[in-house]
């Protein structure tokens, strides 16, 4: 539980000594319960304090850090169970499978897939995140060779080794062991060769058991071993059993009931029979590190898309840049509709203006992603912005007219707009799914 | 020239040709109601012209009149240009009327310990025998007729000059006037013989909208007048932010001397109707938002209004009168007080400071509402405040029959749940011209308790009640029909109107709550709520519970403390040991910006609903519905 | 499991009745119950509540549908009876849901054709219906009371309830034993406030089921999901004004740019995948009926559907 700021402040000093940089020891409390600073800026503190503040700040899931380079990435340090109680940090690493079974040709352009394709959404590069190399041959070497044949591409992707052999994974290990691979998998059977290899390689080290009990053991096992870069597989049997167990490793982490299961979670889509359907429950229900079989386009995209909305802070709405969007083609005497830079009311509007078949504008103002209703009660959006908007983005040389319409919720604003701008306010309807109705009748005019 | 008179009363001025009437009034010293500035967008400064030829264009303008209106010369003042010699006929309802003047006190004694005391004293002349200067002279004597010790005193050098001569011409028989300032004592003046009686002082709340003094004896510590007029700053813009603006096109020096003159007025006439001369008033104590302080300054307030939000100044400040251009004594002090940001100012300061909230255990929840907001939450130890704009509905803007507290405002509503007939009264009891603040707020609860409206506020249009209308834009129910009201127009309330009052009041207590969350309390820890600001005290305080303006807790418990500005202003003139606490009051409070906390918005639309979504925020309100919703079925 | 996990949960999920069998005086062939959910979705290691339903939707005119689900389906579409048939014989759709788009052209009056729209369809397929009435005010009143008639005693669900359209279909579902669909903006406390408002005037907790509207994926569904997950999270923990099951349309995700212009040959593809793709994740927030529009998406979606709901220790992966 993250403590208030009234409860931190009861733990410090109260001498308002500002020594930490802040005026008062209230607004410092304020600060650090919302994790803008660190507890050592205070010199006063009681070691009791310390210690009380001090757990409520360790992450309670482990962060690991797969691969190296720019292209490493890193997962867990998770806090919540919901996405809306704070948000989720670290997207997970979609990774696609090869087998070591497969031509050297396919494994190269997989490989190349993986460091190449990319989808461009809303300002964001969303891209796939390594390669995960199986070992289905029975052979090290031919492990080791494909491993080597992934490599020699250098696309620099984190590499995830995947086999029950230790001998294998020791070969492969040859080819890419300081690139902080992924070793999947250490078991009951195995653990101590893992631990030893995660240990030689400083690898991050995935551990499997279809049973709690048994993840904690082998958790235990592995950190006492000196591993402590750990990621459970939960080894489900179905969709149901994964959601169940990886609820259950959440929860019981992120509330420190069990420790030993504060590690990320592994999902290998490709043993499950439904690889897209997989991969959206993986992203969705706390899978950290999900890999598949090459996707196809469709649920590649749907994919990406998908993670990038569930890992999106939900306190920080998406913003639209500011400025003027066209929709359709229009022209001089077209409408121009304001409206703020939330990205689900542009969309909205902008999705309802397209279907309306009204060429028009689109002036988005910046109110840092606020909605145009909290915008208006937090006295974020107002006539000067409007004005400012209208100056900075040239809206004087779109259209010969001199019209503007705002959105409903911003209604009282309407005067102060149109003395701040010189421009004639309309008001347009409260819900855009109107607005289409609203400019075939009003603009018309 | 042209001659333009203003009937009823007479007023003649000449002006030039090609004026507007409105600016021919306000040569001639009429106060208009204009909220627009003069723009011709609010319709309020409805004049006619009863003879002479003038210019004003109808058919733009005719959506503000009624057909006899218009028929009888209706026209718009700023709209409206002098051609010829003109007469005018200016409505009692186009000037700005006297406002009800708030004279709440407190309910505990506060001690008289005034910052500024005269002292008389008859000293012995110098001789060769006792040959120390004249000042050290003037201050042992001050010193030995109970005033503060000598070395603690300093004489500027204006007083200086004046000394010798005043000392000798007197005989040595001088009234000094000794003020506290941070540091020590000032000789703030020197008087031949015994003046001593006459010291008084100025607390004053300098709104945007109004000026309110109260003078005071300060050597009885009785008030001995009391004035309030417009802020006179309304002619360069009717809120904070169009002044602010016009502050930056080059407006500020004449901003500063119109709040000055504002309060100059004020203390004129309160000096005039007490008997007193204004040269016998030392102190003025100055409680105002943190812009008007600035403008009062006469520093530049441009960037506290857009990001980062940063003050020029946040503590107290004492000035010399002189540089204000205040009308009291030219060596008398004029003391601002302190600010925590650029929207919790010296008003809410002097709030706190009225309502004591600062100084007890128990959790106070500071509710003063104007065109903006603010909350203030805590106690002794800890303090948060935000604030917000609540839109100008509660003050009966942006509501088409809302207008401020004025004459023929209604102010109560009731409304029988079997007939819907309203039952109301005006402020002074003549016929109704619109509904203030207090009123919709009834207007709102009632209609909910009589299932007029929903708990989103939307009119059931499917009652069948001549009441219930249509209307042109939206439902609307009638409030008063065309023949009870003074402007021969039915007042309605329109869905539009209850839309905008929700979300002003979801606005005011989504913040409520946003402080309530930060600090980790519930409405259950709220020991007292104080209402401040322009309508809260003749505000209905269960009616304000009933639509979720504030957190529900035990009526008994939420306390009107009306103009806690003046209140807070007055309790700084006559006790200095309270002057003193004020930086370390505003020093402690936490500004929380409502932009930046995300919860905010949820808090918000959890609040636009009546009461509130959560009805377990609500319990009372919630029982209350559910009876007299049964009692409907 | 030897770990308990603590959720602390006190209130299930009503429960609604889509459809009457003859035994309950209707013609449907099946009836559904949906709701009755005590945690979150799929948690339960004994699946206690159904597996979410699939809803097909179709419209009676199909100027304003997705081209790509139009070339898909072919002329069908143009003849909504034949439509549902093919929804529930082939497509394999556990609901029809209806759109009465016909009522989106401009100055459309002929209200009292709805009424054969409505039983058309009723007697083309015997599974439960959701019926979408008008998007004007004006007309409102006059279709649901049209399509309330139509339906009596199928227990239709009757969509849309929006916060400043209630009434009149509240009065319809109210008059012919329907249900509603209550849709908000995205957000708990408005979808809250609906339901009061419905209660208010006599709207039954198990006559309503929650839209809180789904965004497009990519342009809003998290918003979707998160509202989905505090208002079943919220439901969970005692608060009745919003332990209603919830209804996802992922029609907004066919309109998409991503979608639209996904290539040749590739449309019915992505279709599918970002159909299945938003249905899958808001059943997991607590969607209980999903609805599509590609009739591809009902296979792989009920394939998944059902491996959500399997209990532990079932035969399976390795």
């Amino acid at each position: 539980m993250a403590l208030k700021a009234l409860d931190i402040y009861k733990l410090l000093p109260k001498k308002n000594c500002k020594e930490c940089g802040d005026p008062t020891c209230l607004t410092f409390a304020m600060k650090l319960a919302g994790g803008k600073a660190d507890l050592d800026l205070c010199p006063y503190l009681s070691d009791e304090a310390k210690s009380v503040l001090g757990a409520t700040t360790r992450p309670p899931i482990r962060l690991v850090k797969i691969g190296v380079g720019t292209k490493n990435f890193k997962v867990g340090e998770e806090t919540v169970l919901y996405r809306h109680e704070k948000t989720f940090y670290h997207p997970p690493g979609l990774v696609f499978r090869v087998t070591d079974t497969m031509p050297a040709e396919e494994i190269v352009a997989i490989t190349r897939r993986v460091r190449d394709e990319v989808l461009t959404r809303v300002g964001a590069d969303l891209r796939f995140n390594g390669i995960a190399i199986e070992n289905v041959s029975g052979s090290a070497e031919t492990f080791a060779r494909a491993v080597e044949t992934v490599e020699k591409v250098e696309a620099h992707l984190p590499p995830v080794l995947i086999s029950k052999d230790t001998a294998a994974l020791k070969a492969a290990l040859v080819h890419c062991g300081t690139y902080r691979p992924l070793l999947h998998a250490a078991t009951q059977d195995n653990v101590q060769e893992m631990c030893a290899l995660a240990r030689q390689h400083g690898c991050p080290l995935v551990v499997r058991s279809g049973s709690l009990d048994d993840l904690v053991n082998l958790v235990k096992t592995c950190t006492a071993d000196g591993v402590t870069d750990l990621v459970l597989d939960l080894a489900p049997e179905n969709f149901g059993e994964f959601i169940r167990r990886s609820t259950a490793v959440r929860q019981l982490a992120i509330t420190r009931a069990v420790p030993d299961l504060g590690y990320p979670v592994y999902l290998n889509a490709a043993e499950t029979g439904q690889e897209d359907a997989a991969v959206a429950l993986g992203i969705v229900k706390y899978g950290s590190v999900i890999v598949t079989d090459p996707l196809p386009s469709g649920s590649a995209k749907a994919a990406l898309t998908l993670r990038q909305n569930i890992y999106t802070d939900p306190q920080k709405p998406i913003q639209m840049n500011p400025g003027i969007y066209r929709v359709g083609s229009p022209d001089k005497d077209s409408p121009v509709l304001m409206t703020v830079n939330f990205s689900l009311t542009f969309f909205t509007l902008q999705g309802y203006l397209e279907s309306a078949r009204v060429p028009c504008f689109m002036l988005i103002v910046d109110t840092e992603g606020l909605s145009v209703l909290t915008a208006v009660a937090a006295g974020k959006l107002s006539e000067m912005l409007v004005r400012d908007s209208i100056k900075t983005f040239g809206l004087e040389n779109e259209v010969s007219h001199r019209k503007l319409i705002i959105p409903g919720y911003a209604s009282p604003l309407s005067g102060r707009i149109e003395d701040a701008t010189g421009w004639k306010v309309l008001v347009g309807p409260r819900d855009a799914a109107e607005i289409g109705e609203y400019l075939h009748q009003e603009w018309k005019k | 020239m042209r001659t333009v008179t203003f009937l009823p009363s007479y007023y003649k001025i000449d002006v030039p040709r090609g004026t507007t009437v409105l600016d021919a009034t306000q040569r001639a010293g009429l106060s208009m109601n204009v909220v627009c500035g003069g723009q011709g967008k609010c319709g309020k400064c409805i004049v006619f012209i009863r003879s002479g030829r003038a210019e004003f264009d109808r058919q733009k303008y005719g959506r503000f009149f009624t057909e006899p209106e218009l028929q009888k010369g209706g026209c718009l003042a700023c709209e409206t240009i002098v051609q010829g010699d003109l007469h005018v006929f200016v409505p009692e309802s186009t000037l700005i009327q006297e406002q009800k003047i708030l004279v709440e006190g407190l309910d505990h004694e506060i001690e008289f310990h005034p910052s500024v005391r005269k002292y008389y004293v008859e000293l012995h002349p110098p001789s060769l025998a006792d040959p120390s200067p004249d000042l050290s002279r003037f201050l042992w004597g001050i010193q030995k007729s109970g005033g503060p010790v000598a070395e603690k005193m300093y004489a500027p050098l204006a007083v200086l000059r004046e000394m010798p001569s005043i000392l000798r011409h007197s005989e040595w028989k001088v009234t000094a006037t000794i003020g506290l300032v941070p540091g020590g004592y000032r000789v703030i003046d020197l008087q031949e013989n015994d003046t001593s009686k006459r010291v008084y002082g100025a607390a004053v709340d300098l709104g945007s909208t109004t000026i309110v003094v109260y003078l005071w004896d300060l050597v009885t510590g009785k008030v001995v007048g009391v004035a309030s007029n417009y802020n006179k700053q309304i002619s360069c813009g009717e809120d904070i932010l169009a002044r602010v603006n016009f502050a930056r096109k080059n407006g500020l020096t004449k901003l500063q001397a119109l709040a000055a003159e504002s309060i100059n007025q004020a203390i004129t006439s309160a000096s005039n109707s007490a008997g007193i001369d204004r040269e016998d008033i030392y102190d003025v104590v100055v409680a105002g938002n943190t812009v008007m302080t600035h403008m009062l300054l006469g520093i530049d307030p441009a960037y506290m209004i857009a990001e980062p939000y940063v003050p020029v100044v946040r503590r107290a400040l004492s000035i010399a009168a002189s540089r204000l251009g205040i009308a009291c004594n030219p060596n008398g002090g004029v003391y601002a007080f302190p600010a925590v940001s650029d929207f919790i100012g010296g008003d809410i300061i002097a709030d706190i400071l009225a309502c004591g909230m600062g100084e007890r255990e128990e959790i106070s929840l500071l509710v003063d509402i104007g065109t903006n907001f603010e909350v203030v939450l805590g106690n002794k130890e800890w303090m948060f405040s935000c604030a917000g704009a609540a839109g100008p509905a509660l003050e009966g803007g942006e509501v088409l029959f809302g207008m401020r507290a004025n004459p023929g405002a209604i102010e109560k509503i009731t409304i029988d749940p079997v007939t819907l007939d309203p039952k109301y009264s005006t402020i002074n009891g003549i016929k109704p011209r619109g509904i203030c603040g207090s009123g919709l707020i009834d207007l709102l609860a009632e209609l909910l308790l009589v299932c007029v409206i929903d708990r989103t506020g939307r009119i059931n249009t499917g009652i069948e009640h001549p009441r219930i209308r249509k209307g042109t834009h939206f439902p609307e129910f009638v409030v008063a029909w065309a023949k009870e009201t003074d402007t021969g127009k039915d007042i309605v309330i329109t869905e539009n109107d209850i839309k905008n009052l929700i979300m002003s009041k979801a606005s005011v207590h989504a913040a409520c709550v946003t402080l309530m969350k930060e600090a980790g309390v519930t409405h259950k820890d709220i020991s007292t709520i104080y209402f401040a600001g322009a309508f809260g005290n003749y505000l209905d305080k269960k009616n304000a519970t009933i639509i979720g303006l504030i957190p529900e807790i035990d009526l008994k418990d939420i306390k009107n403390i009306g103009n806690g500005a003046v209140t807070g202003a007055n309790i700084a003139l006559i006790n200095r040991r309270a002057r003193k606490t004020l930086d370390d009051i505003a020093y402690r409070i936490a500004y929380i910006e409502l932009n930046a906390e995300s919860s905010f918005m949820d808090e918000y639309t959890g609040s636009t609903f009546l009461p509130h979504t959560d009805f377990s925020l609500f319990p009372g309100v919630q029982e209350l519905l559910d009876s007299c919703r049964i009692r409907k079925e | 499991m030897p770990f308990e996990m603590n959720f602390g949960w006190t209130t299930p999920i009503g429960e609604v009745v889509l459809g009457a069998t003859k035994a309950d005086g209707g013609t449907r062939r099946i009836s559904y119950r949906i709701g009755g959910g005590t945690t979150l979705p799929f948690l339960e290691s004994s699946p206690s509540s159904p597996a979410p339903l699939i809803a097909f939707e179709i419209c009676d005119n199909p100027d304003f549908w997705s081209p790509i689900v139009k070339d898909y389906c072919g002329d069908v579409v143009n003849n909504a009876n034949e439509w549902a048939k093919k929804a529930d014989a082939d497509y394999g759709a556990d609901l029809v849901r209806l759109h009465l788009t016909s009522t989106k052209q401009r100055n459309f009056s002929d209200i009292a054709s709805l009424g054969s729209v409505v039983e058309g369809v009723l007697s083309a397929t015997s599974l439960p219906v959701i019926i979408e009435g008008s998007n004007e005010p004006k007309i409102d009143s006059e279709v649901y009371q049209k399509c309330g008639e139509a339906g009596q005693g199928e227990r239709l669900l009757l969509g849309t309830a929006e916060a400043g359209k209630y009434r009149s279909i509240a009065a319809a579902a109210l008059a012919y034993n329907h249900s509603i669909i209550a849709q908000s903006p995205i957000d708990i406390n408005l979808a809250k406030q609906l339901n009061i408002l419905l209660k208010e005037i006599g709207v039954q907790r198990d006559h309503i089921v929650i839209d809180p509207y789904t965004g497009a994926l990519g342009y809003g569904f998290e918003y979707s999901y998160s509202a989905m997950e505090r208002i079943r999270f919220s439901a969970l923990k005692g608060d009745t004004d919003l332990a209603m099951p919830m209804i996802c349309s992922s029609a907004d995700t066919l309109t998409i740019k991503e979608v639209r212009e996904a290539g040749d040959g590739l449309q019915d593809e992505t279709a599918i995948q970002w159909e299945l793709f938003t249905c899958l994740a808001a059943a997991t927030a607590g969607a209980e009926i999903l609805c599509v529009r590609h009739p591809g998406t009902i296979v792989p979606l009920r394939k998944a559907l059902a491996g959500m709901k399997q209990p532990a220790q079932s035969a399976g992966v390795p």
